[in-house]
């Protein structure tokens, strides 16, 4: 989705600070217009906080900290589930084109059915708190996982297959040493978007069903008229978000994937 | 075994027989039969440098395949030493046209990959890959991850991984087909050496009629549309020592390309000839 | 010599040959019977299953209720005309989103897109924003616009507008410099090569951004309207679990993916494919 960076030639120093400068621009732009608008229109602090205010929230609010927790081992764990589950079905079912072309129209239905659709019926089945929470992040999480898997398996050329066949390789050992890897790239790049649906599918299921947690935090903090809290833990959810994609899968999946030369660089 | 019979003689001690071999196949888009191969019959003798060379569509992809293992001919038979072919086994080494090493894997633990599968305990892997990247001219390339490697190195690692688990057949499906002409030669008089030295038994396929001659001890053209043997042509020079230098002004050598290009050229009009009536889905099929 | 030359394939294997042939084709006619069966069979499993759960554990009625009580519940929802007011509802609120978010979002990605400086300037700005999930705001714009019809449209049009300006910028910096210097060579003043060049070429990842936007946008829709409520497929699954009705949450859940399948095949594919195609370009 992204341009590749053209080579520079000749670096100047102007390049260099323009480079770390430019990005910051908008941002202080945006924080001088939520200024100007305080200074002129004082609104409310249940409106618009100031942002000296938001920034203060992680260190004077207890609840901060817990409820971030909370959340992040919500997403730890459902992931875990579904990255485990997902990509073992996966590979079954990558494995006979039979069994993934039987399959394939119930986990389109199934990405379609999103996983915040699940909530009421998951508040029926676990009642509010951690369990349904784990439920909603696996079923957001696991479709996308397994049908990148299935796509994955189904990509790797078969000539590889025969290559190791004709060394006399077992079964087992051809899908340790050809599925798996060959299958890796869609692999991660299921489990970069499956966590990413997990965690917008953790908030989503705290605001209406759960005790504790981010999500429930800033939809409580509405009806306190506490802007600070809602806007310090919104850019709280986007700085996670970006941390866990950006700082975690990503580098992983260059470290495995870009060594091998199967794809090329994308970030 | 009597005196008079030379042929039953030959087959008797070949390494690699194939009697009565066909295998057709059914058009998906015309629904029309396509005939890969008809009653095809040889016997390879242990040591010897055969190589297959025919127009495209004259099946010899399908005749490696059913050799390898990875088809059964729906008429004749494959033998190695009397015992029938029905699967891949390590008797028979394959290398393929397309890039078949592992991406993740590298060039040491590529070369190494069959004898690990077998495995062989790690010091006489680890003398065995040593030896044969040397042979194969990889050595300081033994860390390298194959896409840091060009075509003509990628294909040397794969060559090295078939040689070292020492099968006793090696098919090779126009191994050099996707390299530049220069790298090419290069690697053609590399595996002169290597299979001259090793003693392998080789069956080669090839649509390039210098190569085939170069290469092999004997060429078998085949005719397409059905596939069958049009002859069997004896190389006049032996394969020790043949390098491009020397070939290119050898005129025995000359005249059996002229003789190989005769025949192949001469199925090659036939097939445009055929082509212009057959239909066209029909062809696509053939080399599948 | 080792080699025989056999000619001629025999008789009987022309047989064989013909009835290929034959089975082939009576395989065809077949298979198109069998592929269409096979795409239903999954789901004939899923309910299979489903009513065997339903026989054995013989659950409350608001865990699970019978597949034929859900049926029952479609008819009912039809002839009271709650259902199709609903869906009209949902898909109106959607697209009032898509309409903002295309109108303001895909003249400012190409903006943005066409100076190299001002795109790199806020591309971490505009990935910070997507992070951010739309529904993450929605208390905030129950603080600013109560519970009300704007509160889910804010939240909609959020949620979509930074893919589609993201990806509309990404379109318009990936098309190459050369087709720009040829239609300069030509004599093309800056207006025709943006009309000529930059927009077309930026077309096939504009349409990639809006299916991206349109799906997230979707799951922001089922969220606001669990919350904000006032009608809509998401307030009749939520709703009806608060009244214990979970035929009517399951069937909500069920016309909810009906719905957003047949705007993914019928609308967002065949365009995106349409203009990918047309071009001959492939999709970022």
């Amino acid at each position: 989705m992204t341009a590749i960076p053209m080579p520079v030639l000749r670096t100047s120093p102007w390049s260099k600070v323009k480079k770390y400068a430019l990005p910051i621009i908008p941002f202080f732009l945006l924080i001088g217009v939520w200024v100007s608008v305080i200074a002129i229109a004082d609104p409310a602090i249940g409106i618009l906080p100031r942002p000296l205010k938001v920034l203060q929230v992680p260190f004077q609010e207890d609840e901060y900290w817990p409820n971030v927790t909370a959340s992040l081992g919500r997403l730890f764990i459902g992931f875990l589930v579904a990255a485990v589950t997902g990509v073992l079905a996966g590979i079954v079912a990558g494995l006979s084109r039979k069994f993934a072309d039987f399959i394939g129209p119930l986990v389109t239905a199934m990405n379609a059915i999103s996983g915040i659709a699940w909530i009421p019926l998951a508040i029926a089945w676990f009642g509010i708190g951690r369990g349904m929470v784990v439920f909603i992040v696996w079923n957001g999480a696991f479709f996308l996982i397994f049908a990148n898997t299935v796509l994955g398996v189904r990509m790797v050329p078969e000539v590889l297959d025969r290559s190791l066949q004709t060394l006399g390789a077992s079964r087992l050992h051809i899908l340790r040493n050809v599925t798996f890897p060959g299958a890796l790239p869609h692999v991660m790049s299921g489990l970069r978007s499956g966590l990413g649906f997990g965690w917008r599918a953790v908030i989503a299921a705290e605001l209406v069903g759960a005790t504790s947690g981010l999500g429930q935090w800033i939809f409580i903090a509405q009806e306190f008229a506490r802007a600070d809290i809602i806007v310090a833990g919104a850019l709280t959810i986007g700085v996670i978000g970006l941390i866990m994609d950006r700082g975690l899968l990503a580098p992983l999946e260059r470290r495995t994937i870009e060594r091998w030369g199967l794809v090329e660089s994308s970030a | 075994m009597t005196a008079g019979n030379a042929e039953a003689a030959s087959a008797a001690s070949a390494t690699l027989t194939v009697n009565g071999l066909s295998h057709w196949f059914i058009d998906p888009q015309s629904g029309s039969t396509v005939h890969a191969l008809d009653d095809i019959n040889l016997a390879i003798q242990p040591g010897e440098f055969i190589t297959v060379v025919g127009p495209s569509g004259c099946g010899k992809t399908t005749l490696l395949k059913i050799l390898a293992g990875f088809l059964k001919p729906l008429a004749g038979e494959a033998r190695v030493h009397g015992s029938l072919i029905t699967k891949p086994g390590r008797d028979r080494g394959v290398v393929f046209q397309e890039l078949a090493i592992l991406p993740w894997r590298t060039v040491r633990r590529n070369i190494g990959h069959g004898l690990e599968i077998q495995k062989v305990p790690k010091d006489v892997r680890a003398k065995k890959v040593a030896e044969l990247t040397d042979l194969v001219g990889l050595r300081g390339f033994e860390d390298h991850y194959p896409h840091q490697l060009s075509g003509g190195m990628k294909q040397r690692v794969a060559v090295a991984r078939t040689w070292a688990s020492d099968p006793e057949i090696i098919l090779m499906d126009e191994p050099f087909a996707a390299v530049d002409a220069m790298t090419r030669q290069t690697l053609q008089e590399e595996l002169i050496r290597l299979t001259v030295e090793t003693k392998k038994t080789v069956f080669f396929i090839t649509h390039s009629v210098e190569e085939a001659v170069f290469l092999g001890d004997r060429v078998i053209a085949l005719a397409a549309r059905p596939g069958r043997v049009k002859a069997s042509v004896q190389v006049p020079v032996p394969r020790e020592g043949r390098t491009w230098e020397t070939m290119t002004h050898d005129p025995s050598m000359a005249a059996c390309v002229e003789e190989v290009l005769g025949l192949v050229r001469g199925e090659h009009e036939a097939t445009l000839a055929s082509e212009s009536h057959a239909n066209a889905d029909a062809e696509q099929a053939q080399e599948t | 010599m080792t080699v025989t030359v056999s000619s001629s394939g025999s008789a009987a294997q022309s047989d064989i040959e013909r009835q290929l042939v034959r089975d082939r084709g009576k395989e065809d006619r077949r298979g198109r019977i069998v592929g269409s069966l096979l795409a239903v069979a999954p789901f004939v499993m899923v309910v299979v299953i489903w009513w065997a759960i339903y026989t054995i554990f013989d659950p409350v009625p608001t865990k699970l209720v019978a597949p034929s009580k859900v049926v029952d519940a479609f008819f009912e929802l039809i002839r009271e005309g709650t259902l199709p007011a609903y869906i009209t509802q949902s898909l109106g609120r959607l697209s009032i989103g898509v309409i903002i978010a295309i109108g303001v979002g895909v003249p400012l990605g190409w903006l943005l897109g066409l100076d190299k400086d001002v795109a790199s300037s806020v591309e971490p700005m505009l990935r910070f924003f997507n992070a951010i999930s739309g529904i993450a705001w929605l208390p905030l714009a129950i603080a600013w616009f109560g519970f009300t019809d704007r509160t889910i449209t804010a939240v909609i049009i959020y949620t979509m507008i930074f893919p589609v300006i993201f990806n509309t910028m990404i379109g318009v910096r990936t098309v190459p410099t050369v087709l720009r210097d040829a239609s300069r060579s030509l004599g093309s003043g800056w207006f025709r090569v943006i009309k000529d060049v930059y927009i077309p070429g930026s077309f096939p990842s504009v349409m990639t951004g809006l299916r991206l936007g349109i799906g997230f946008g979707w799951r922001a829709l089922i969220a606001g309207e669990f919350i904000v409520g006032g009608g809509g497929l998401g307030f009749l699954i939520f709703n009806s679990r608060t009244a214990g009705l979970t035929e009517r949450v399951m069937l909500g859940m069920i016309v909810l993916g009906a719905v957003w399948l047949l705007i993914d095949r019928l609308i967002l594919r065949p365009i995106e494919e349409f203009t990918a195609a047309r071009w001959g370009m492939v999709r970022l």
